[in-house]
């Protein structure tokens, strides 16, 4: 078999695989925003009504702009506590590296659920956090209530994706040549000018990875916010399951999640254009 | 090499977008309509499946919390080899939503005010009230809202209230009526159910607005003040259960609707609250019975709907819950002193209390697009 054969047999699965279950549910999604209800005979009636109701519904806009903002500072928080990490197994851990790396990643093998569920224990009124500062006479009553507010919400979901963003940045570290960073050491860089200069461009193709590995499923998330975000907490992927659950609007609740993917992926090609062209400069 | 990096770029875009897919989706399901939970009668629940009627399980669409096998014991105790799933829901709506997108339940227990549209979805199958050996014991009041069309669809089962619960420790000024929730010394204490036709009544019995039969003005004006509720919303809450544990834990001070449950338990487990009769009177409601049209299991799904019917099972929940019990024989085995508190031994509620009414297919759209844009808004 020459190559182009066998990269086409091996291509093959996962193709009809993404073609079956993805691209094909995409279309029907799409196609759907265009019917005027959800059953019977409103199903087979074709309009733009919903789209018009869409434009013209400013709160579901300004909510998918504000869960954007609660994915960024998700993802840059996650990025911030996941490069020390990352930086740490990949340069000083040594022989122990996959032990700690496995043990980053023991939280993941419990139920999402009971993590967030752990977070309310420690945010709220009586919770954990605030009777550590009352017993350490810091706060006489505790600090107004944390739990079900935005920032709970961005503080339960960099817990919950730090492990998944320190990954690539740990695969891109790992694979920096360190005699680059002795070179740079020799020309008579200090170290923070070594890290700067040479071990941060590097690792840029791994943080980016990470940022979007946290960044894309949180804009639409809806479960964290639905336990730990209270009233002022609700994010647009809320939204999108009240339109299937309760109001059996499924044009409505397809065009939204439409409106979302769309968002997202033209946010993704500026940034990363963006990127790319900054580490051209710098490099 | 062009060509690599050109794939290289299109595998990454559509990861990026399998991801961007995956975002609505988060590897656990809603608390609310939660993995159905299970309840292995627990008689003997080792016996094999297969001696069942139909094969599958007995699937109830229930509110949570209402999956305590005493409710039904009778039915574990003569079909002790049957397995019952419980799928929840959190609203009315959420209910109605799940059947008509083709969820095959055999028995579901939604509130009056929803029946008609059940009926009128035809989603819903009559009741042969003859295989239930409870049933000449329902109180005929409560029966006669469960007819349509001539028929009996729903079997009435419990019946309470809706009121204002609040923590007495915590609040200086107690409320003393629905427009009280507005008040600023509660901001950022308060939770309201996540049910677009609760709030709605709600807002309307604070502006002294009849809800039932508001003006498009009305309308406005309703959803307005639902939004000025906002700096107030804690949170909303999906199931009795986890509003009892926020009130515990002295998270929500005051409940801008608690179901009676909540006050029995919070007040069982020596938590300081009360239970307002607001001055334009406390909501009431009868939920009930019924089987689907969809229905796989019926005869045990009527077994079902016989052993809730009990005396004991309806005790039961008038012991732990506080409600009233459609069983006028259920009331000797309840506790009197809750039968006094509650004034469960007089069911005509609907005579004492803002009785839910029927909504209409335009109503009950009304009320989810308006949750919708009051959730979204600021």
């Amino acid at each position: 078999m020459d190559q182009r054969g066998r990269v086409l047999t091996l291509m093959a699965p996962p193709t009809l695989w993404l073609l079956l279950l993805f691209v094909l549910p995409m279309g029907a999604m799409a196609l759907f925003t265009f019917r005027a209800g959800s059953f019977g005979a409103e199903r087979e009636i074709w309009t733009l009504e919903h789209y018009r109701a869409f434009a013209g519904n400013w709160p579901f806009q300004r909510l998918l702009v504000r869960s954007a903002f609660v994915a960024l500072l998700t993802a840059l928080g996650s990025l911030v506590l996941a490069y020390p990490l990352a930086y740490y197994l990949a340069f000083h851990a040594g022989e122990g590296r996959l032990l700690l790396l496995t043990l980053i990643l023991v939280p993941a093998w419990t139920s999402y659920l009971l993590r967030i569920l752990a977070w309310k224990l420690i945010l709220g009124s009586n919770g954990l956090l605030n009777s550590l500062l009352i017993s350490l006479g810091l706060t006489a009553e505790g600090l107004p209530i944390l739990l079900y507010s935005p920032a709970a919400v961005v503080i339960t979901l960099i817990y919950v994706w730090t492990p998944f963003t320190a990954l690539p940045i740990f695969a891109a570290l790992q694979r920096i040549d360190r005699r680059l960073l002795e070179a740079a050491a020799d020309l008579g860089h200090r170290p923070w000018e070594v890290f700067l200069r040479v071990t941060l461009p590097l690792s840029m193709p791994g943080v980016l990875a990470g940022f979007f590995f946290a960044f894309i499923p949180t804009v639409g998330e809806y479960v964290t916010p639905l336990l730990v975000g209270g009233a002022r907490g609700v994010m647009y992927g809320n939204l999108i399951q009240d339109q299937f659950v309760r109001a059996l609007n499924w044009p409505l609740g397809a065009l939204m999640s439409l409106v979302m993917l769309v968002s997202v992926l033209l946010a993704l090609l500026l940034f990363s254009g963006l990127v790319r062209q900054s580490t051209r400069v710098r490099l | 090499m062009p060509t690599r990096t050109g794939f290289a770029r299109a595998a990454f875009l559509l990861f990026a977008l399998a991801l961007a897919a995956c975002g609505s989706a988060p590897p656990a399901q809603n608390q609310a309509q939660a993995p159905a939970a299970t309840a292995v009668p627990p008689a003997e629940p080792s016996a094999p499946a297969a001696a069942m009627a139909s094969g599958g399980p007995l699937i109830v669409l229930e509110w949570a919390g209402y999956e305590d096998p005493g409710l039904w014991q009778p039915f574990a105790d003569e079909h002790p080899q049957a397995k019952v799933d419980f799928s929840f829901f959190a609203d009315n709506a959420e209910a109605l939503t799940k059947l008509q997108s083709g969820f095959a339940a055999d028995v579901v227990h939604p509130c009056s005010d929803y029946w008609k549209l059940f009926v009128d979805a035809g989603l819903m199958q009559p009741i042969d009230t003859a295989r239930l050996r409870h049933w000449p014991d329902v109180r005929e009041s409560l029966a006669k809202e469960g007819q349509f069309n001539g028929q009996q669809y729903f079997i009435p089962w419990d019946w309470g209230y809706e009121s204002i619960l609040y923590r007495t420790d915590k609040v200086t000024t107690p409320p003393t009526s629905w427009a009280d929730l507005w008040r600023p010394e509660y901001a950022g204490r308060v939770a309201i159910q996540d049910s677009g036709s609760v709030a709605y009544i709600v807002a309307g019995l604070a502006l002294g607005i009849d809800p039932w039969n508001a003006t498009a003005e009305q309308s406005e004006a309703i959803k307005q003040k639902l939004i000025e509720l906002k700096p107030n919303l804690l949170n909303y809450w999906s199931d009795s259960t986890s509003l009892t544990q926020q009130i515990a834990a002295g998270d929500v001070w005051v409940a801008g609707n608690a179901w009676s449950d909540a006050y029995i338990t919070l007040q069982g487990d020596g938590v300081p609250v009360e239970y307002i009769t607001p001055k334009e009177g406390r909501l009431g409601w009868l939920c009930g019975f019924g089987i689907p049209a969809s229905a796989q299991n019926l005869d045990l799904a009527y077994a079902y709907i016989d052993a809730t019917l009990a005396p004991e099972s309806m005790a039961y929940m008038s012991n732990t819950n506080g409600y009233g019990a459609a069983n006028a024989k259920a009331l000797e085995l309840t506790d009197e002193t809750l039968v006094a508190a509650m004034q469960l031994d007089q069911p005509n509620i609907i005579d004492r209390t803002v009785f839910y009414q029927a909504v209409s297919a335009e109503q009950n759209e009304l009320f989810n697009s308006m949750w919708a844009e009051v959730k979204a808004a600021p």
